[in-house]
């Protein structure tokens, strides 16, 4: 009984050192740090196509890294492959389970990963003549929320069961677990190097993660409610989140706290999705209420909309040349915006 | 005996709750001014290269033909 009483005390030692740490840094605000820079145009993007297709909600979408392909999926239990320049449909993969929640390229766009309430992520093969599913991950006790690619052979997935896991696809494995949030974990995001990544969950927390040694590194407290989307910045120093909580907040990694949190005035939806464009600047987020806010990553300021969805804005997604933002809705419709 | 395996593990999950703390609370950190002032120019620099902020010309823009996907 002793014993835990002094690891209790000493606990609480360490959070208050923590928090005297990060009071300690914070000398100044990110508006404040930005308050010489000009603000932001204010775009009205325009709706360049719509992708009618699905015929139940879309859950996620994701580009692939020839940024003109896009994968959506959808609780009609499909998974469609869309060609966004030409405006047709360029694949269809029938699910096992429809209750899809994630979708994810491989780097090649030869591999699809779906994952959702059936706790397993599908990995099917797409390049041949008809798509072939060549794994199923089964291990997590838990929802699928999230799934992405390092390579061809290896995959990081967010679990309701409160880990994420790093798979081995060669093997059908699961090679390491992270485990420390206590909360669903719900999104992840890796590194450019792939040596860490970062992950939201309901528990209202964002961690930073060693891929390989599965060490917690760093948690970010600051969210009211679950945490839906998780981005890092372009300069991979920082990272962005989306929540129930109807906020989004930047979170700067070497600063180890929040930085900026952006709120609308009168907060009633929450976060489903964000996406940030090529520079960082422009912060892409889907609410509850129907629409994608555009906000000034820097200033904090709202600086458009994008409106046109018939129900929630589930997912949204950037290509890594920047040149469009999409979104999908639970109206099942998704819709390219530049 | 099942009070003293209840409390082993509560003193396990303390011990690491303690080490996970340990590791959180000793990293270098970084005053927000300059990790801020690092952001800022960062994106400012990127700013120019950027499509949604510049505006895609008519001539350049993939998706510059209004289409629209319907499957039957």
């Amino acid at each position: 009984m002793g014993e835990l009483d002094v690891l209790k005390k000493e606990a609480e030692t360490l959070k208050t050192q923590i928090e005297t740490a990060r009071k300690a840094v914070n000398d100044t605000t990110m508006e404040a740090a930005s308050s010489g820079v000009a603000p932001a145009p204010r775009i009205q993007p325009k709706a360049r196509r719509t992708l009618k297709g699905h015929t139940a909600k879309i859950y996620a979408l994701y580009w692939a890294l020839d940024n003109k392909l896009m994968v959506s999926g959808s609780q009609d239990g499909k998974l469609l492959v869309w060609d966004t320049h030409a405006g047709i449909l360029a694949n269809c993969v029938p699910l096992k389970s429809a209750w899809v929640m994630t979708v994810s390229f491989s780097p090649s766009a030869g591999l699809v990963a779906s994952g959702g309430l059936d706790n397993m992520c599908t990995i099917v093969n797409i390049s041949g003549e008809k798509p072939k599913t060549m794994r199923e991950l089964d291990g997590h006790d838990g929802y699928v929320a999230c799934s992405r690619f390092l390579s061809e052979t290896s995959i990081l997935t967010a679990s309701g069961d409160q880990t994420c896991g790093l798979w081995d696809l060669e093997t059908g494995k699961q090679k390491q677990s992270f485990l420390n949030h206590v909360g669903d974990c719900m999104c992840v995001a890796l590194a450019e190097d792939q040596n860490t990544f970062i992950s939201g969950a309901c528990d209202s927390q964002a961690k930073l993660w060693d891929i390989r040694d599965g060490q917690c590194k760093q948690s970010f407290i600051g969210h009211t409610g679950d945490i839906n989307a998780i981005s890092y910045m372009p300069n991979g120093q920082a990272f962005i989140t989306g929540s129930d909580d109807c906020t989004l907040r930047m979170f700067d990694m070497r600063a180890d706290q929040e930085v900026m949190c952006y709120q609308n005035a009168q907060p009633t939806a929450g976060v489903t999705s964000l996406s940030l464009s090529l520079s960082g600047r422009l912060l892409f987020a889907g609410y509850d209420d129907f629409n994608c806010n555009i906000w000034d990553s820097l200033k904090g300021e709202k600086i458009g909309v994008l409106s046109g969805h018939d129900n929630r804005v589930s997912c949204t997604g950037i290509p890594s040349d920047g040149m469009c933002v999409s979104t999908g809705s639970w109206d099942s419709f998704l819709k390219i915006w530049n | 005996m099942e009070g003293k395996v209840c409390s082993g593990n509560n003193v396990l999950q303390a011990r690491k709750a303690v080490e996970q703390l340990r590791v959180e609370a000793n990293i270098e950190r970084v005053k927000i001014s300059v990790a801020a002032a690092q952001l800022v120019q960062y994106c400012q620099e990127h700013i120019r290269s950027d499509p949604l902020i510049t505006g895609i010309a008519t001539s350049a823009n993939p998706f510059k033909d209004k289409k629209s996907c319907v499957l039957i």
